[in-house]
């Protein structure tokens, strides 16, 4: 049987210290150990029945239960104030054969794969690796749970290929403490798995478009994702290039997309006619407290997976001293103007170095990213033919109310299905403010303060926009959830409220989703909205 | 006279917390393959704060015949027995106990992280 540890705690915080936030209890499940049940899918199920043990728990004390992983979000999104559960030691995978694929699904056999919740990016690309397979996409790291980066809609800059959630295939949801509350989500139009594969573990299933793309950017809030079937391709190489570009350039590649005719040429990156291709990744770096005519890119090519190839990863790795960055924030805050001279100085370190060529594959070019202390992450998604006129009215708006310690970037993502995805644009422009957490002074400017006033500048100018679910933003903002989404999120309040029982609604709710008041409950569930239409 | 005294006491002051902090340096290796067993709670507030490390903190008391010394990786805190992350910290202090006892004294600061269980 998987067993579980109960830690009596005060409070809990993320990676990146982004609390301290109130917690009564934190729960770790361990698996049962293969010599006592040898078979994966066994301790699969056994795992889901000590999961909802758990579950019936809070419940029955009217408490709220929310699930995380590896505690990467920044805002509060994996909080729940009563308890949560760290989910990152199950990390089954389970295989899928042939004879499990459904009658009418389009998919190739071999690229499906089925993970349990709490398998990492990285120990994902690396099971997959063994297969000769990769990933599709993933952030710009790999510590993230696969649970936590489709509830969260974590990305990456690929172009063509969208999120990590938009290679997920099927979802299996713990939706509550009994037997039948075990679900196996697919879309209708595009079916993965076989009735008999959701049977072997123990799970409904319901083919429905809008339930699956509801419940795939959930927010934590759709119930226990325990597993899921993701689709991944052959093993490939990524050929990264960094160079320093015309800043008109780079803002007009942002804003049409298009390289085919641009001036955006890498030698031995272009078509039989000669006209540049489009990458895999493209990136923008910038620093807003400069008048640089020139702005450093990141763009990646794919090319066929073929040994040999240079090993990517750098023999030695360096790192500045945490207390220097510390001491640079404190005369900050007491010399807010010495802010871009220090961001300058400190380009170095976090931009990558111009001219620098790599080759990897997906798991080698975005691998660790050590914690390096107390951080903060904004992200605004834009459609990209926005983000020049976002990036300009953002960045205006830091000299003028910062400065503060940040360094801005762009990334593009394709269109996610998802109903509540931040990359809800045709092509996403993520305007993204990466730095060490700062506090406000009278000299300053102070992080609560700051995200408000992008919103504001965002709004003021009609400009519509979404939100990095995991980063920090003020949530609170009036009416955020409808301005970005407009009745999407009733949609998806209707679709939650259908699949989760009162409540289950109530359990599977906490304060970020009330500050954005997506947890109402919902009272009429409409068996319609769940019914499986395959 | 007396000035020169206190700035004579000051340099040396200044010099020796300058040779101690120089002398304080790690090393660590890492595997880039596997992944570090994650820790129950998170509580550093460095590279180890999500990872559960092991550390060995001693002076060891080895003969004048003694070449290498030779730690194992115990089941505590390291399940699967596989290392993802060694790190050696070499202090000032110890560099002068290891000096000072002719070799027969010598300081281990050692940090060490497993690899997760695959399951």
């Amino acid at each position: 049987m998987a067993t579980t540890t109960i830690f009596e705690k005060q409070e809990w915080d993320t990676l990146h210290k982004n609390g301290p936030f109130p917690l009564k209890r934190m729960y770790v499940t361990r698996l049962e150990g293969r010599a006592s049940i040898p078979s994966s899918t066994d301790r699969y199920n056994d795992a889901a029945v000590e999961i909802q043990r758990i579950i019936k728990d809070c419940a029955d004390q009217n408490e709220g239960f929310r699930a995380y992983g590896s505690r990467w979000s920044m805002s509060s999104i994996a909080h729940q104030k009563d308890n949560v559960h760290q989910n990152n030691l199950m990390n089954l995978d389970l295989n899928i054969f042939p004879q499990d694929l459904h009658a009418l699904s389009s998919y190739n056999a071999g690229n499906l794969f089925f993970f349990e919740c709490g398998n990492t990016i990285k120990e994902i690309s690396q099971k997959l690796e063994e297969h000769g397979k990769s990933l599709k996409t993933t952030g710009a790291s790999n510590g993230q749970t696969i649970a936590g980066c489709i509830s969260t809609g974590v990305h990456g800059s690929a172009l063509n290929v969208g999120s990590v959630q938009d290679y997920i295939v099927g979802l299996n949801i713990i939706t509550g403490p009994s037997p039948a509350d075990n679900v196996y989500l697919e879309r209708h139009t595009k079916p993965g798995l076989t009735n008999a594969f959701a049977e072997k573990i123990n799970a409904k299933v319901i083919r429905n478009d809008e339930l699956f793309n509801a419940a795939l950017v959930g927010l934590g809030s759709f119930g226990f994702i325990h597993g899921i079937v993701l689709e991944a391709e052959d093993l490939y190489l990524l050929k990264r290039y960094v160079r320093k570009i015309n800043k008109n350039l780079a803002m007009k590649l942002s804003n049409t997309m298009d390289f085919k005719n641009s001036e955006f040429k890498i030698a031995g990156e272009t078509d039989s006619q000669g006209n540049p291709l489009t990458p895999y990744h493209f990136k923008v770096f910038i620093n807003p407290y400069t008048d640089d005519s020139e702005y450093v890119v990141e763009a990646m090519y794919k090319k066929p997976y073929q040994l040999p190839y240079p090993d990517p990863f750098t023999t030695i790795e360096k790192s500045i001293y945490k207390d220097l960055i510390y001491l640079l924030i404190s005369i900050s805050e007491k010399f807010p103007n010495s802010i871009p001279w220090f961001i300058k100085r400190l380009e170095k370190s976090v931009l990558p170095n111009v001219n620098e060529e790599t080759i990897g594959t997906l798991y080698e070019t975005f691998w660790d990213a050590a914690y390096q202390g107390p951080a903060f992450a904004m992200s605004i998604g834009v459609d990209h033919s926005d983000s020049e006129k976002a990036l300009n009215i953002l960045t205006k708006m830091t000299k003028k109310d910062g400065p503060i310690p940040g360094i801005f970037a762009m990334r593009f993502v394709k269109q996610s299905e998802a109903t509540l995805a931040f990359t809800k644009f045709p092509i996403t422009c993520m305007i993204e403010i990466d730095g060490i957490i700062w506090s406000g002074s009278n000299k300053l400017i102070s992080m609560e303060e700051y995200s408000t006033r992008m919103l504001e500048v965002l709004k003021n100018n009609n400009i519509p926009f979404t939100i990095h679910w995991g980063k920090i933003s003020d949530w609170a903002f009036p009416d955020l959830a409808t301005h970005m989404f407009g009745n999407k999120v009733e949609q998806w309040k209707a679709l939650r409220g259908s699949l989760l029982s009162k409540k289950m609604q109530q359990v599977f709710s906490n304060k970020f989703l009330d500050t954005l008041k997506l947890s109402d409950i919902q009272e009429d569930s409409d068996p319609d909205l769940i019914a499986s239409l395959l | 006279m007396q000035l020169t005294s206190k700035f004579l006491l000051r340099s040396i002051i200044l010099t020796f917390v300058f040779f101690t902090m120089i002398s304080c340096y790690s090393v660590r290796i890492v595997s880039t393959k596997g992944s570090p067993m994650p820790p129950l709670e998170m509580e550093g507030d460095d590279w180890y704060r999500d990872k559960m490390v092991v550390e060995i903190d001693t002076v060891l008391k080895a003969g004048t015949l003694t070449d290498d010394v030779i730690f194992r990786v115990l089941r505590d805190g390291c399940e699967t027995g596989k290392l993802f992350s060694v790190e050696y910290k070499n202090t000032f202090s110890g560099s002068m106990k290891y000096i000072f006892s002719f070799g027969s004294k010598r300081k281990v600061k050692l940090k060490y992280v497993c690899m997760k269980p695959s399951n």
